[in-house]
């Protein structure tokens, strides 16, 4: 028993002794690949002029905190969540239709635009077929997708409408069947709640990137499970992992008031965006189209437009009353929607 | 016993965390100057196509309204 004891402890010792010495082979090898700042080799690049971006719309009607938001494909319609509502047409200025799910935390169209998915503190994520018909009993309809043993921070469905990512305060993402329900692959890694996750871009293959309160961002492989890549530099929790257009890149946002720009194949942070005047926590962030500006909400009410490249601060979008819970890029281009804890929700351009 | 139980479950954790660094350290890193090069190109390229950057006229932006003439 004596001997068995001493057997495993030594096993240990020289495991923790190899970690050790590979994470400090992790930090050279990265640091070895700093020969030049992000911003320096933008030194070249045209500095931008004044954005004039202001709020073009206030979407009221959710009679509490405004969770999170999602673009339709057909750039018209959002889904929003506190209680989900959808279709709400940007265009006729219809508000939609409010669907059966509470508690919602996370919610995504589909590819289709033919459905919603949504989860939250009842640590299912389920999916709601939309219909033209606004009498139609869709609480009969709400087929629950995932389940997890936590709550469920964030969903969206990969390239089709028949399978979804979820992450959770569980600390794991799922990959999901629709159809089914069946789990198709989970993800181990983190140590804490997973608050955000995000697909690659299609061209760049099937990897998404995950963050959470344990203050890590992941990269993951979906086929595999495999956690591919990890990088460690918030100093609190990362609310929101966004990836940069081309797929080689991502940004953060975290508690730590500062939002931070990560290169994949350099397998580093390289960039930081942050003040001294912003000491609140940032909630959410999105790229602009071609991946020049970072837009960051936090929880002082502002949303940043940031100049990736430079570093530098262009644009602070004021009008929110409250935490700004989620910024996304409309799939044109063409304007930002926001949701925030003042129960509305606000369309930039 | 439990002593002994601890430790399976520390060796069996640490195994995996050496596994998983032994993979991340032996991914192929790319210099920044090189990696930072291609994100600025990428947003080169894609410049005038991204609306908020360029701003692009109230008639084509479906969010920003039209402004009407009348005649007095």
């Amino acid at each position: 028993m004596a001997c068995q004891g001493l057997q495993k402890g030594e096993t240990l010792a020289s495991l923790k002794t190899e970690s050790d010495g590979l994470k400090k082979k992790l930090e050279v090898e990265r640091g070895k690949l700093n020969d030049v700042e992000l911003h320096q080799v933008a030194e070249k690049t045209e500095v931008l002029g004044a954005l004039s971006i202001k709020t073009r719309r206030v979407l009221k009607g959710h009679g509490a905190k405004v969770l999170c938001m999602d673009w339709c494909k057909d750039k018209r319609r959002l889904v929003s969540s506190s209680q989900v509502r959808t279709s709400t047409d940007l265009w006729t200025r219809e508000h939609g239709v409010s669907l059966p799910c509470t508690w919602v935390m996370a919610c995504a169209y589909a590819p289709s635009g033919c459905a919603v998915a949504c989860g939250g503190l009842d640590n299912k994520c389920s999916v709601i077929p939309l219909s033209l018909d606004k009498d139609e009993n869709l609480a009969a309809k709400k087929k629950s997708v995932a389940m997890h043993t936590n709550y469920v921070s964030g969903c969206t469905f990969t390239n089709s409408d028949m399978q979804m990512l979820t992450s959770s305060g569980d600390g794991t993402c799922a990959l999901w069947d629709v159809e089914s329900g069946q789990l198709l692959q989970s993800f181990h890694g983190h140590t804490a709640d997973v608050l955000s996750l995000d697909l690659a871009p299609s061209e760049t293959g099937n990897t998404f990137v995950s963050g959470g309160c344990d203050r890590k961002a992941n990269v993951w492989d979906m086929r595999s499970g495999q956690n591919i890549q990890s990088f460690e530099s918030h100093e609190s929790d990362i609310n929101c992992v966004k990836y940069y257009p081309s797929g080689d890149a991502f940004a953060s946002a975290s508690d730590d008031a500062t939002c931070r720009f990560y290169d994949l194949r350099a397998d580093r942070e390289v960039a930081v965006y942050q003040k001294d005047s912003i000491v609140f926590g940032a909630s959410t962030v999105d790229f602009s189209l071609s991946g020049r500006l970072l837009f960051a909400g936090y929880n002082d009410y502002t949303i940043n437009a940031w100049d990736v490249l430079k570093g530098n601060r262009v644009s602070i979008l004021f009008g929110h009353e409250n935490r700004v819970s989620r910024v996304k890029l409309s799939p044109d281009g063409t304007a930002i929607c926001s949701a925030s804890w003042d129960n509305t929700l606000r369309i930039w351009a | 016993m439990s002593g002994t139980m601890c430790s399976s479950n520390s060796v069996v954790q640490t195994q995996k965390l050496v596994d998983q660094l032994r993979l991340e350290a032996s991914m192929e890193r790319i210099r920044i100057s090189l990696t930072a090069a291609d994100l600025i190109q990428y947003c080169k390229d894609h410049r005038r196509s991204d609306p908020l950057l360029t701003g692009i006229a109230a008639s084509s932006n479906p969010f920003k309204d039209k402004k009407t003439c009348t005649l007095l």
